[in-house]
């Protein structure tokens, strides 16, 4: 464990103001990435994980606003806000500007490979003309040796042909080879963090596969570190080093890869776990919960997973856990967001356990069924106390 | 090569349309009430031997197919048949007529294009702000009022109550200056503009208000485009994510309306031609509905259609060569 993280994110607040209310898609994140390292972001859909990384690139679109924390990369502020004489927050003073964002972070710093290959290359250019584009956006190079670079880079993430391919459109490369057409436009631009949101999940079981190995045999070699979002627990235990789990806009646990499996603090993760017997089966078809977004406009009190947890009591429905380290492991912090733990001190022992807590079964499906109904209820009334010093969720 | 293929491919499918355009006005034509030489006698007594001799004469005492066969055959030697009524061969009376409508149709797509995408990409950047409310509601107005009303306003406005522009015909800039008693091809120009700008102005703001709207609403799609996302996450500055990432593949759609709205915008030009007292086609139409013309009708009619279809072809194939993803039934 290198002592200065890659990239630091604390207490990272994104929300969207829209006509339903504001959704706090991201809801006070902290997390590190190392260099080298490849750093999952998991969770089922509406998490909040595409947000969250959206976040770090400052790419969030109105209505969304980030509001709150902060992202430091390389020792430069991309988003910092702090209390100004007035008493209001306001933006940093180092925090760097639009225009420094764009030119100094995105792409040649931190560059992003999206989930769905079909749509992310534009369907008029050529494939060699957009990869050209971004390198020389990207790196000081001039307009022939980008072509060369585009085409070496094809090269090397496995498209056969990469001269005759860099002149034809997307539309006529399969998923997978699109796929690699985003992973070499990645690495070209030469950054040193790369999110990987869902770049997988549009592909098929063996695709898959293809294209998980070429990540990883292109990330020791270049040494890139990733952040990996996805829904997939395979997936996760294929590639990452480290683990964040999300569950409406919280990361409940945190923890390497290894010990995130093998010791897991949290009843999200678990019930996440057991919902991956099979490989070919996802957290999303297990469990199809509807309106996850909605939910996060009023998210439950207390600890957001109760309605949802088989472990749960009536200390979890006041007490809103924040992410606690609960253990060490291999040099790094295992956190958990979970009462049961001693470190919280709450009185979880001594309370009384909720009825779907109690004996339900472990299958997530049948408590997620009312979940959506008891969540609004009890979090219109309930009042929650945070345990990091007895704070008010709003 | 593919693209050559499938332009003559693309030619070949419109020949069973274009057959059908001919028999359909063949026979509407000549089943509509009326007898064209009575018509052309205008109520003048006449022995019935002179009218058997004079039906004769055309043809008409044939049956109806030997008589469309006759037609088609003529047709494809350029013949569209005597006008009876003028006593002129209708080719002739189309091509002294269709200099002026295909200079007012295309002046005004040019009008309708020139304002549009831009106000197009205007209100789609400026999103439910004021500009895009004041370009919903002129665009609004624009569909729904007759061009030939908007033709009229714009005649009392800018022709009688300001005296700024002419209110009625064209002038030609394929004709002499000597010809209009002009100084020279400047003033030719100049004149030439100053006639054309009102019904330019009334046929195009159909056009103009559609292609605006279409232009907006593809914008906003293509800006959305996950392309779009990727290429601000790569540092792609906002201007040329506009001007080139989502403007190219916002444009597809407007060739299509474009195509597609020719024979709209010929219906228009009918009105804007009699409104202007422009002599083009349109008007000729008009005269030849009031005169009971059959020949002439049909004649026009064929032509119309026929442009149509030429539209949609070229709607077609500009398609093809614009965007990549068409694919012309042959796969590689
Ligand atoms: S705090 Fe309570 S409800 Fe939340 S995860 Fe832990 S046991 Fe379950």
């Amino acid at each position: 464990m290198s002592a200065e993280p890659l990239l630091r994110v604390e207490d990272l607040k994104t929300q969207f103001f829209t006509d339903a209310g504001t959704v706090r898609a991201v809801d006070g994140i902290s997390f590190e990435v190392y260099e080298g390292e490849i750093v999952g972001l998991v969770g089922e859909s509406g998490a909040g994980k595409s947000v969250a990384s959206m976040s770090l690139l400052r790419l969030i679109e109105s209505p969304g606003e980030i509001v709150g924390g902060e992202i430091t990369y390389k020792g430069e502020t991309i988003f910092g806000l702090e209390e100004g004489p007035d008493g209001e927050l306001r933006e940093r003073e180092d925090m760097l500007t639009n225009e420094e964002v764009r030119t100094r972070i995105r792409g040649n710093e931190i560059a992003v490979i999206f989930q769905d290959p079909m749509e992310s290359l534009n369907p008029v250019f050529t494939v060699g003309s957009q990869l050209r584009e971004f390198i020389e956006l990207n790196r000081d190079l001039s307009n022939g040796a980008a072509r060369q670079e585009a085409i070496d880079m094809l090269r090397e993430v496995g498209i056969p042909d990469p001269e005759e391919r860099y002149e034809e459109y997307p539309h006529q490369f399969s998923g997978g080879m699109r796929q690699r057409v985003l992973i070499a436009m990645a690495l070209a631009c030469e950054p040193s963090l790369i999110i990987a949101d869902e770049p997988t999940t549009a592909l098929d079981v063996t695709v898959e596969g293809q294209i998980i190995d070429l990540v990883d045999e292109l990330q020791q070699k270049y040494d890139t570190s990733f952040i990996w979002v996805t829904h997939d627990m395979g997936v996760v235990a294929e590639i990452c080093d480290r683990v964040n789990v999300m569950y409406l806009g919280e990361i409940v646990e945190q923890a390497p890869v290894d010990e995130l499996f093998y010791d897991t603090k949290h009843p999200y993760t678990d019930a996440l776990l057991d919902s991956m017997p099979r490989p070919d089966r996802t957290v999303e078809e297990l469990d199809p919960i509807t309106g996850v977004m909605p939910e996060a406009i009023s998210p439950p009190s207390g600890c957001r997973f109760h309605p949802r947890c088989p472990d749960a009591r009536e200390a979890c429905k006041r007490i809103h856990p924040e992410n606690r380290e609960v253990a060490r492991a291999e040099g790094y912090p295992h956190r958990a967001a979970c009462i049961k733990h001693d470190v919280f001190g709450s009185d979880y022992e001594e309370s009384a356990p909720l009825e779907n807590g109690a004996g339900a079964d472990q299958q997530l499906p049948a408590s997620a069924v009312d979940s959506t109904s008891t969540s609004t209820s009890t979090s219109t009334s309930g009042e929650s106390e945070r345990t990091d010093g007895g704070e008010h969720d709003e | 090569m593919g693209l050559l293929r499938y332009t003559a491919f693309r030619v070949v499918q419109a020949i069973p349309v274009l057959i059908g355009i001919t028999v359909i006005t063949f026979i509407l034509a000549n089943l509509a009430p009326g007898d064209p030489v009575r018509l052309m006698l205008q109520g003048q007594e006449v022995d019935q031997e002179v009218i058997e001799r004079v039906e004769r004469q055309y043809g008409l005492d044939r049956p109806l197919h030997e008589r469309y066969v006759t037609y088609m055959v003529n047709l494809l030697q350029g013949d569209l048949g005597h006008s009876i009524h003028r006593d002129r061969p209708v080719t002739d009376l189309l091509i002294q007529r269709a200099g002026p409508t295909l200079l007012l149709v295309i002046s005004a797509y040019a009008f309708a294009l020139v304002t549009a995408i831009p106000l197009g990409i205007i209100a789609a950047t400026r999103r439910n702000e004021p500009t895009d409310h004041v370009s919903r509601i002129v665009a609004l107005i624009g569909v729904s009022t007759p061009s030939f009303w908007i033709g009229i306003m714009l005649i009392l406005i800018f022709a009688i109550q300001l005296g700024w522009l002419p209110s009625s015909g064209l002038v030609y800039p394929w004709r002499s200056p000597e010809h209009y008693g002009y100084s020279g091809y400047l003033e030719l120009a100049f004149q030439t503009i100053r006639h054309l700008l009102l019904p330019m102005v009334a046929l195009g703001t159909l056009q103009m208000a559609t292609l605006m709207r279409v232009e907006r609403t593809q914008m906003i799609e293509s800006l959305q485009g996950e392309y779009v996302k990727l290429a601000r996450a790569y540092g792609v500055p906002e201007r040329t994510i506009l001007r080139k990432h989502a403007f190219q593949v916002a444009q597809l759609p407007i060739i299509t309306i474009v195509g597609l709205n020719l024979s709209t915008a010929l219906g228009g030009a009918v009105l804007i031609e009699y409104v202007f007292n422009i002599n083009g086609i349109g008007r000729l139409f008009l005269e030849a509905i009031q005169s009971l013309d059959y020949q002439l009708i049909m004649g026009i009619t064929i032509v119309i259609g026929t442009m149509f279809v030429i539209g949609v072809i070229i709607t077609d194939i500009s398609y093809a060569y614009i965007d990549p993803r068409v694919t012309y039934g042959d796969r590689d």
